[in-house]
């Protein structure tokens, strides 16, 4: 690819990338999220959200109001947001928001799978899947049988089909293997993602390239802390890490041997990066967990790829941004509904 | 007290003219100390709800903590079947004092029927207690599976403080038949007091 993206990205893609940073511009302010903060009930937080760009966005929904519907609606705005761009765009954009869409069409798929263990009907699971994964075979996931059934006979013509490589097993799906197929997948995922941006060069790279590194070295770690007390043997645990991080491959090595908290501390202190985040995490309850400190540091990255013009992160970034957007209104919204108000700034404003 | 003073105050107050004053100052005693037991049985009543509540709204907020994490629809009814066995059971039994009390114990799986995830049928074990049999089925699995294996630790936080509130519910049960009992004798005695004291006066 020649490099000049300033010569002839706007010929492409000039269009979308204006419109996605003025819905950048409209995403809540810090004056927004104050006065979120001060309902008392999910109807207060509503009519506010009515003065922002969610508009009337709730005035279909049926009384009473719950954080699950606010939730939904906010998704499908995005929902549509997203799709406006993915249908106005050329390639090689429309490969990447593709790329985009299979990180929701993974959690999709795991939503079906564990929805046939839990017995319910597949017309129950697909009204929450997420908008953003949907794909024509969904409705057939809960037969298989096997990663190599859902495979064979569901997913093969779907664009998640590549990242099954390292996931053909014959084993049943119990819960188990339901999340070591989800982790692979995304891992065969991240890696392929990384791999087309780093091949497309140019700004893209410069910016894409250092938050999907973020991005991957995040899932080891989150992993490696959710798998502690756990069934899943360190030699597994490693197979679900993704390599296009900066932790590749010493840092995962030594990730894979560790046993609590501290000595995963201590293979953080290792990267420059990571050690500044480590040492922000709260003892406890009181302060912040390690998943609230990767979210900041997410936000942050995001926010930065808007300083650069002509590449294709803002895409990515907008719709990153947008979701924490999303968390923070359903973190605010369930303190509200649960009155439990001491906790409620613990939401992370996109500056 | 020795025992054959209270046969004597007994027969006295089904005969109100004798033995007025002493059936009267034991009676007296009676009632405080019933009192003072029906009040620290309230006191400790009053502990062990701001307790519970503690924890339950300690859960609630621990899940959304955990759908923050995971993701709005990761920790929701989608994840658990509509019929589940539950994994703790109520058992009452009877006290030396003829009071039911309430316990809170692990299920084990102690029926000879196939029991799998087909047949999950909700059964509530009351009315006596069981001797736990040697199980031959699995053990039940853990309902923080539901969501996962690799659930973050505010999910499991949550099933702590559940659990917790649970043992605390079974406890309340219990204390609140006392004080209900307690309640009725206090009564009973302060008639009988009554009774007695336009004797006596």
């Amino acid at each position: 690819m020649l490099e000049g993206a300033e010569f002839y990205f706007n010929v492409d893609h000039g269009y979308l990338e204006g419109l996605v940073r003025g819905c950048k511009a409209s995403l809540l302010t810090q004056q927004d999220y104050i006065n979120l903060v001060q309902c008392e009930t999910l109807e207060d937080v509503k009519i506010h959200l009515q003065t922002t760009d969610y508009g009337n966005f709730l005035a279909n929904q049926t009384n009473p109001l719950t954080v699950s519907k606010i939730d939904t609606e906010m998704r499908k705005k995005l929902c549509r947001e997203f799709e406006y761009f993915w249908n106005h765009s050329l390639e090689p954009l429309s490969t990447f928001f593709t790329y985009m869409t299979c990180s929701y069409m993974i959690d999709n798929v795991i939503l079906l799978m564990n929805g046939a263990l839990q017995k319910k009907s597949v017309k129950e699971i697909l009204v929450k899947c997420h908008p953003l994964g949907r794909f024509t075979e969904m409705e057939a996931v809960n037969i298989a049988e096997t990663p190599s059934d859902l495979f064979n006979a569901v997913l093969v013509e779907t664009p998640l089909a590549p990242f099954f490589q390292d996931c053909m097993s014959e084993n049943t799906l119990d819960e188990l293997n339901i999340e070591l197929l989800r982790n692979k997948l995304y891992k065969s995922y991240l890696e392929a993602f990384y791999k087309f941006c780093k091949n497309h060069g140019d700004v893209t790279a410069e910016i894409m390239c250092p938050i999907l590194e973020f991005e991957a070295d995040r899932r080891a770690f989150i992993i490696t802390l959710n798998s502690f007390g756990t069934e899943l043997s360190k030699d597994d645990r490693e197979t679900l890490y993704p390599t296009c991080g900066k932790l590749y491959p010493e840092g995962l090595r030594l990730l894979a041997q560790a046993e609590d908290f501290e000595q995963m501390r201590r293979v953080a202190d290792h990267y420059g990066v990571y050690k500044p985040l480590f040492e922000a995490v709260g003892d406890g309850s009181g302060g912040k967990t390690l998943e609230d400190v990767f979210y900041e540091r997410e936000v942050q990255m995001n926010v930065l790829a808007f300083n650069r013009q002509f590449h294709y992160g803002v895409f990515y970034a907008y719709t990153k941004l947008k979701e924490q957007e999303m968390r923070n209104i359903v973190w605010i919204a369930e303190c509200t509904s649960q009155r439990h108000r001491t906790k409620i700034n613990s939401y992370i404003p996109i500056v | 007290m020795p025992i054959g003073d209270w046969a004597t105050c007994e027969e006295a107050s089904s005969r109100p003219q004798c033995g007025g004053p002493m059936a009267a100052r034991d009676l007296r005693t009676r009632v405080d100390s019933l009192l003072l037991q029906l009040l620290r049985d309230l006191e400790e009543l009053e502990a062990k709800r701001a307790a519970l509540n503690a924890r339950v709204e300690e859960g609630w907020l621990s899940l959304s903590k955990a759908r923050y994490a995971m993701g709005a629809k990761s920790v929701g009814p989608l994840q658990y079947a509509s019929r589940m066995e539950p994994q703790v059971c109520v058992y009452t039994s009877e006290a030396q004092d003829g009071l039911q009390k309430f316990w809170v114990m692990r299920a084990s799986v102690q029926t000879p029927e196939d029991v799998g995830p087909r047949e999950a049928a909700l059964r509530r074990r009351k009315g006596h207690t069981r001797t736990p049999e040697l199980e031959s089925s699995p053990a039940p699995r853990d309902p923080l599976n539901w969501f996962g294996i690799l659930v973050p630790h505010s999910l499991r936080h949550a099933q702590t403080s559940f659990r917790e509130g649970l043992q605390l519910a079974a406890d309340m049960a219990s204390l609140q038949i006392r004080i209900d009992w307690g309640r009725s004798q206090l009564r009973g005695l302060q008639e009988k007091l009554k009774q007695l004291e336009p004797e006596s006066a």
